[in-house]
């Protein structure tokens, strides 16, 4: 029962009522990127175009 | 034979890196490298995958000089699309570099290269990116400054709304194609950006469509990600209850995920919400479980922030001991990860506690009895007003990039 003493405490609850901007740990969350990918095989496909690179390819298949 | 062998070893290399091992996929790609090839466009996909590679690795600095690499192959070879490609990779990773004006040229060349190629699908992915590169360098600058969403410098609003109009760019053509999933990332980018400009209903419509394609995929991390998303939107709609909602579906997911970093942000978040909610008993029990992952994990940071947080909702209980040595743990923290603007918090914080106490224990009612509990451990001088700006000053205790990307 001591006026000042609760004074002193009511003041600093009251300041505990943090602002959003405090609060907010500002965590959002993102999509993750799409890289552009590309695959040695494609050269497969430039093969059948007839492609310069044949003698690889008979080996290749001599697999 | 060297043929042969050099697209072996790169194979094998694609293989390890498909099965999600890219440090290995890496050794093989590098000795494909040393092999050698003839076939320029064979070389040009080991490179491209090399930089893919070290981008998930987040060795930025090496996938930069790939996918670099990969650039310059195609245009010697004229090989148009490829080119395309590696802009665009080339973009992504100068926008994690934080290159971001440099990046905006490399993801318009894929843009524009797509849109010549008539190649919708090329045109709606370097979209994606481009709306990427501009919420980087709109939340970049953004964060320099402190301020709530929505409370924004010119540059960054204006960064922020080409973003977002890239994005509804991108969903307009991958909802034609019909690309459920490409438009589930473009929901997800676009509630963010809504909400970094303040949008606050704008990002819940548009996490919520989110949310429903991570369902009818099953995508559980996804669905996580939205609820998180929703729940801070909702916070900043003022509608606590409805936000810790959604944090309590995070928490939920982050745990059947086993993901102990992603648990403690939630229980972090659900904090927050109890003591916006001015529940402190229920922000202290979650600010107590955020404590012991924190801690478990080694994360500073987190730790002085659920001090600093236990310390306050103590006090607003009128627990003033247990909210003493809360601020003492903060007060230590911060000193050891030398946040100066922490540790200032944590004097304020101490001596104001200490006056409290100091008065409490008192049996001098008059104010002389101030003097007892003059801060005797605190050499920091106190402003007057100084106390009012305590609160305020948590705001420089904001994560930096560095530090969040710790944390997550």
């Amino acid at each position: 029962s001591q006026p000042l003493a609760g004074c002193q405490a009511a003041e600093l609850q009251s300041k505990v009522v943090p602002s959003k901007q405090i609060l907010h740990s500002d965590n959002m969350e993102m999509e993750p990127e799409t890289m552009e990918t590309k695959s040695v095989t494609d050269y497969f496909s430039k093969l059948h175009m007839g492609s310069l690179v044949y003698s690889c390819t008979s080996k290749r298949k001599n697999k | 034979r060297m043929e042969a062998s050099c697209l072996e070893l790169a194979l094998e290399g694609e293989r390890l890196c498909k099965a999600g091992d890219c440090r290995a996929g890496v050794s093989f790609f590098e000795a494909a490298v040393q092999v050698g090839t003839e076939d320029l466009k064979t070389l040009s996909a080991i490179y491209s995958q090399l930089g893919n590679a070290y981008f998930y690795l987040h060795e930025y600095a090496k996938a930069l000089e790939y996918h670099h690499h990969d650039l310059t192959l195609a245009r010697t070879i004229g090989d148009l699309l490829g080119e395309a490609k590696a802009s665009g990779n080339l973009g992504n990773t100068l926008k994690v570099l934080g290159n971001f004006e440099e990046a905006i040229v490399c993801c318009q060349r894929h843009l524009d290269i797509s849109r010549e190629l008539n190649d919708k699908v090329g045109e709606a992915r370097a979209l994606y990116n481009l709306g990427n590169v501009y919420h980087s360098k709109g939340k970049n600058v953004a964060s320099a400054g402190t301020h709530d969403p929505g409370e924004l410098p010119d540059d960054v609003k204006n960064a922020l709304q080409k973003a977002a109009n890239y994005y509804e760019e991108n969903l307009t053509i991958v909802t034609e194609l019909g690309d459920r999933a490409a438009q589930g990332r473009a929901f997800g980018n676009l509630g963010n950006t809504h909400y970094l400009l303040g949008n606050f209903r704008s990002a819940v419509l548009a996490h919520e469509q989110r949310l429903l394609i991570a369902k009818e995929f099953g995508d559980r991390s996804a669905e996580r990600r939205a609820y998180s998303n929703l729940g801070n939107a909702y916070i900043f709609l003022g509608e606590f209850e409805t936000a810790s909602e959604y944090y309590k579906r995070t928490l939920q997911l982050a745990r059947q995920l086993k993901d102990r970093a992603v648990e403690a942000q939630a229980c972090y978040s659900l904090g927050n919400t109890y003591t916006l909610l001015q529940d402190y008993e229920k922000a202290i029990d979650y600010h107590l479980k955020h404590l012991v992952i924190a801690q478990e994990l080694n994360d500073k940071i987190g730790e002085g922030r659920a001090c600093w947080s236990l310390g306050n909702a103590y006090t607003a209980l009128g627990n003033h001991d247990q909210a003493m040595h809360f601020a003492e743990r903060h007060l230590e923290i911060s000193r050891e990860v030398g946040d100066r603007s922490g540790e200032l918090t944590a004097r304020l914080n101490l001596s104001d506690l200490q006056m409290v106490l100091g008065l409490s224990y008192s049996t001098n009612n008059s104010m002389m009895s101030e003097s007892h509990v003059v801060d005797n451990n605190l050499n920091g001088t106190r402003p007057r007003v100084g106390r009012r700006h305590s609160m305020e000053n948590m705001e420089l205790m904001k994560l930096t990039p560095e530090k969040v990307q710790n944390w997550n």
